[in-house]
């Protein structure tokens, strides 16, 4: 069993000051109240003693008695107890079986004389329930009369309140409230002195020792039991704490919270309650008497007094935390809540559960730690300060005084051991993690994030970069010294954009990519560089490394420009500076170029004829040499035949004289259908292309949007071209009877007939003349119906006008405008078809009239 | 130190293993044990409730002590060791008795421990054999012995329980329910005792609070025990 030291001895009066050479007179029962100590003697004497305590800043207290007053009581017995009612001024002596009132300064005995008769001993009701300050409640237990019996103490008189029998003669009693807790012959039971009832605790032999009954606090004693236990037990006859356990010859008990204390005829013992553990021992002889007083701890023996001292709780705490005693120091501080104002037990507490979590950290209880530390809540800054070099060089932080534990640093607490070390770093890590987006982070984010930043680096730690791309306080110039040192220069770079040294980033990793530095983190800094550009506002940065980015790949590159978000393209970057600094970059710039004419879809006839020009480059460069791909060929030509067909802004002469020779019928095709030559197009898809589709194709997407006369002009353009040739070749006549069949609609079929030879037969071109036919008749009937309609319309508007021009309006001086009511002076007026007549300018000035809003105007 | 929503009190004869069955189960472990003087009490969360746990002394001499610990249990362990027949007969004999000032609807279970050391017992023993110093004064020490003390013993004995607290079969748990054979030594079965317990004692704190809560607490009459809660500042 490991002891603490919880209170020191010291004497408080020498046995000079009491019996001065008799050797006969020894000390019968102690009181003390306050500063006044009361000592009865067994020749019947009681001495008054003024306590004076003598603080001493390292150390124990010690005390002094000066000795006041003595009285005898005027016979030679001794004076079995003494009880201080300091309320009322009177000390309650029991001497002689009677129980005498004296005054507390004087000691004389009260002029009236109470006195309560026929009492083996007595207690006072600590928690008392008459209410009446003036008074206090005792209890007696008769002299051989199986009975209790209770008293209100008044300043001079006595008055019985209550006497209730017991089923065996009592032998002590301790009082709370309406409780007595009683030790009977053989057992010790609970009784309530106002309803009677009781409660058996335990049986218990008196005839081998001495019971003992004390009140411990509200509703709660402590009594010795079998075996030398010190049982407690509540009022409702339970116990709620295991027991201590005593030596077998206890004589005696106190309570100094949170110990119990314990008096043999060799020793003082210190339970503690909180968890039944023996603390102390002291060696003291021929002990009798042990009582607490409102705290205070008294022992006496038959010859001097003397006072437990406790040390102050923090103390005993801390050393038990020295001892590493982390769990009994905890119980310890925690049954102290109770004990110490609550603001100072908080700031005590706190520093005892850092303490505690150092304790626990030092010996690689991290979770244990980080409860603690997270209860205690510890400036994490003790925690970091103990590994080497993190906290900032500019943190202002000083460790706590006195310090929170022993360590220097992680070094010494861990001896060196690098698997220790790894591991206290971890936690580290994920601690301060934890904590940084707490409330305890408050003041110190950056040496948190700092130092959390450095931890990452050190230990490789992915989480380097989520660091550096969220909201973080890693303070600058630390870190980056940190990040350089661990090779860490993209994390630098992070850290630079973060603290808005954008360029600085981008040079970093730049070096990264050109093999300058070695950091491996990313392989794909340089499209990470390509991202961040695009996202830059810095157009000067920009700029700065635009030939950079394009010079290692200009289709990635050209994103910078490319890809840039929408809301900042408008008022910053120039196309034209751009294309001109893509000038060096073919690839780059077709692709810039179709970024502005396919996506942003800028209608500049330069941009459009320059892509044109550049898609036609490449086209021609492919196919000179003879044996290049077919399927990238058509890749490049597909997109320039798009592009010619679909834009109309480029400049089609210049782009037809580039085209001459070049051996592209296709595209001079379109060229030529962009001019409205359709002749020229048809011709060359028909002769030099014998692609007939793409001639039907041709008709189709060059009238796209027009009108439909232009469309019919085309077909039949087309189909006169087939006819042409004549009935020979044979080719064109398919041709020519395909377009007819599937196209019938487009056609003007009476023209088409004379065109065709007589030859051919109906059912050749049997779907175009359906075709044809059904498009007449459907035509007819239209027109038919709408000239149907259009006829009776025009009825509707001549019945109008004949019930209109039916009446005839008279004017005369009586008739009034609707709206102006003045007289009409000239020979205009605007009807309503109502009848309301009004002034044309009147009418003009408000065009509706509710009632109709078509005003049938007439001179 | 907060206040237990109810208690359990373990109760048996000297050396049948009270100690070690709750230190198996608080803490997962099986030391070496000393006979208890006077008595020492767990506290066991449970769900949101708090349990206390008395393991009592079997000493003869802290006999006395019992009645006070079982005052207002919700439910109580009665212990034997299967190797030793006097010790099923001892509590019917001398600790029946003491749970007379338990709670009116106590719950009892009765367990025969060191189920290990017979013949049919629990097989999964793993650690090295009895080696405790004071195996003498309890059942024989290895080799296996036939086990003396059947489990229809102790569900007669069980009856027997329902009979002298007049309670009707039919309103409390069935004995196959109650009566379990442990050991403390290997764990079998030692959890499944204290949980079954906790489980079946949740519903009796809830209707004890009910009815604490219907009636008016006057704190300065006396109640009797088996309603009354300390008000003890706890
Ligand atoms: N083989 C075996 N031995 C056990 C078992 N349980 C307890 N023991 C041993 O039995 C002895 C007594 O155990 P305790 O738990 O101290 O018994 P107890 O009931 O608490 O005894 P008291 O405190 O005196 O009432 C110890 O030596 C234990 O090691 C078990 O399940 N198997
Ligand atoms: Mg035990």
């Amino acid at each position: 069993m490991m002891n603490i030291k919880a209170f020191t001895l010291v004497c408080a009066v020498e046995r000079e000051l009491l019996v001065a050479g008799k050797e006969c007179v020894s000390i019968e029962c102690v009181e003390c109240c306050g500063r006044d100590l009361y000592v009865g003697t067994n020749d019947g004497f009681i001495y008054h003693f003024l306590l004076e305590e003598k603080p001493v800043p390292t150390g124990t207290a010690t005390f002094t008695a000066t000795k006041q007053l003595h009285r005898h009581l005027g016979f030679k017995k001794p004076v079995n107890e003494l009880r201080a009612a300091s309320a009322l001024n009177r000390l309650l002596v029991l001497c002689d079986n009677s129980i005498t009132l004296a005054n507390m300064l004087s000691l004389e005995p009260v002029p009236s004389g109470a006195r309560i008769k026929g009492a083996s001993t007595f207690a006072l009701n600590e928690n008392p329930v008459s209410g009446d300050p003036f008074c206090v409640e005792v209890c007696i237990i008769p002299v051989k009369r199986r009975t209790i019996q209770m008293f209100l103490v008044y300043e001079d008189r006595v008055q019985i309140v209550k006497e209730v029998s017991t089923p065996e003669q009592p032998l002590a009693v301790a009082v709370d409230g309406h409780f007595l807790c009683l030790a009977l012959s053989t057992q010790y039971i609970i009784l309530n002195y106002s309803s009677g009832v009781s409660q058996d605790l335990f049986p218990y032999c008196s005839e081998e020792k001495r019971p003992i009954v004390k009140r411990i606090g509200r509703q709660e004693f402590l009594l010795a039991g079998p075996g030398g236990l010190g049982m407690f037990a509540t009022v409702a006859g339970i116990s709620q704490r295991a027991p201590v356990h005593w030596s077998e010859n206890v004589i005696g008990a106190a309570v100094s919270f949170p110990y119990v204390i314990a008096l043999d005829d060799e020793f003082i013992t210190v339970h503690s309650m909180l968890d039944q553990q023996q603390k102390q021992t002291l060696p003291f002889k021929e002990g009798h008497i042990l009582q607490d007083f409102e705290g205070r701890v008294i022992v006496a023996t038959s010859k001097g007094v003397y006072i437990l001292v406790p040390l102050p709780l923090e103390k005993q705490i801390q050393d038990l935390l020295a001892n590493r005693r982390v769990e009994e120091a905890l119980v310890l501080a925690k049954g102290a809540r109770r004990n110490i104002p609550k603001e100072k037990f908080q700031v005590m507490y706190r520093r005892i559960l850092q303490q505690a979590g150092f304790i626990q950290f030092a010996q690689l209880q991290f979770l244990e730690a980080k409860e603690l530390f997270r209860s205690g809540q510890l400036d994490v800054r003790e925690l970091i300060s103990l590994y080497p070099f993190l906290l900032p060089t500019s943190s202002s932080f000083t460790r706590s005084h006195p310090p929170l534990h022993e360590y220097a640093d992680l070094n010494q607490l861990t001896q060196g051991d690098q698997e220790k070390m790894a591991k206290c770093k971890r936690f580290l890590m994920s601690y301060l993690n934890e904590v940084r987006s707490t409330e305890g982070a408050n003041g110190y984010k950056e040496d948190i994030d700092t130092a959390l930043l450095k931890l990452y680096a050190e230990a490789n730690h992915d989480s380097l970069l989520d660091l550096l791309v969220t909201e973080n306080f890693c303070l600058l110039t630390d870190s980056a010294v940190w990040l350089e040192k661990h090779k860490k220069y993209f994390a630098l770079g992070l850290l630079y954009h973060y603290n808005n040294q954008d360029a600085a980033a981008v040079q970093l990793w730049v070096n990264i990519v050109n093999g300058d530095i070695q950091d491996s983190t990313r392989s794909d800094v340089y499209e990470y560089i390509v991202d961040f550009l695009t996202c830059c506002v810095d157009q000067e940065l920009v700029w700065a490394h635009a030939d950079w980015v394009l010079q290692r790949s200009e289709e990635v590159g050209v994103q910078v420009f490319t890809k840039r978000p929408l809301d900042e393209q408008q008022n910053s970057f120039k196309p034209d500076d751009i294309i001109n600094c893509l000038k060096k970059y073919p690839k780059a710039l077709v692709k810039y170029l179709e970024h502005l004419v396919m996506d942003k879809r800028l209608q500049k006839e330069e941009y459009h004829t320059h892509l044109a020009l550049l898609y036609l480059e490449e086209v021609l460069r492919q196919r000179t040499p003879a044996s290049s791909q077919g399927a990238e060929t058509t890749e490049t030509q597909a997109k320039l035949r798009h592009l010619l067909q679909k834009s109309d802004l480029y400049r089609v002469h210049f782009l037809i004289e580039r085209i001459q020779g070049a051996g592209l019928p296709m595209e001079r095709a379109i060229l030529h259908g962009k001019l409205g030559e359709d002749d020229k197009a048809l011709h060359i898809l028909v002769h030099e292309l014998k692609d007939f589709s793409a001639a039907e194709d041709y008709c189709l997407w060059c009238s796209e949007g027009r009108d439909p006369p232009r469309r019919q002009r085309l077909f039949h353009t087309l189909l006169a071209i087939y006819l042409r040739a004549g009935p020979s070749a044979h080719e064109l006549t398919v041709a020519a009877v395909d377009l007819l069949n599937r196209h019938a609609t487009e056609f003007d079929a009476a023209q088409v007939l004379q065109l065709l030879p007589d030859t051919w037969s109906v059912q050749l071109l049997c779907p175009f003349l359906t075709g044809a036919v059904r498009n007449s008749v459907h035509a007819r009937r239209t027109m038919q119906v709408a000239v149907g309609l259009a006829k009776s319309e025009n009825l509707i508007y001549t019945c109008d006008k004949m019930k209109l021009k039916r009446s005839s309006v008279r004017l005369s001086d009586k008739k009034l405008c609707q709206m102006c009511q003045n007289p009409f002076c000239e020979p205009v007026f605007v009807r309503y078809p109502n009848g309301g007549l009004v002034h044309t300018h009147c009418a003009a000035s408000r065009h509706t009239n509710p009632s109709s809003p078509s005003p049938g105007a007439r001179t | 130190m907060r206040k237990p929503d109810g208690k359990i009190v373990l109760l048996g004869d000297m050396n049948v293993g009270k100690t070690s069955l709750l230190q198996r189960y608080m803490e997962r472990r099986f030391p070496d044990t000393v006979s208890t003087v006077g008595g020492a009490f767990y506290l066991k969360q449970w769900r949101s409730y708090n349990i206390s746990i008395w393991d009592t002394a079997g000493r003869e001499q802290f006999h006395g002590l019992g009645s006070m610990y079982c005052r207002g249990a919700v439910a109580v362990i009665l212990t034997y060791d299967v190797s030793h027949p006097q010790s099923l007969a001892e509590l019917e004999d001398r600790f029946l008795g003491l749970t007379d000032t338990a709670s009116k609807d106590c719950l009892f279970a009765i367990v025969g421990n060191k189920v290990d050391l017979t013949e049919e017992g629990a097989p999964e023993g793993r650690e090295g054999e009895g080696c405790s110093p004071r195996q003498a004064g309890g059942g024989p020490t290895s080799p296996r012995v036939p086990k003396q003390v059947r489990l229809e013993d102790a569900m007669a004995f069980y009856k027997k329980i329902l009979k002298y607290k007049t309670l009707d079969e039919k309103n409390v748990p069935a004995a196959e329910q109650m009566c379990f054979e442990t050991s403390a030594k290997t764990g079998h079965n030692v959890d499944l005792l204290f949980e079954t317990l906790f489980d079946m004692v949740v519903p009796m704190i809830l209707r004890q609070r009910a009815e604490e809560l219907s009636q008016t607490v006057d704190i300065t009459s006396y109640k009797p025990p088996k309603r009354t809660r300390s008000g003890c500042c706890a």
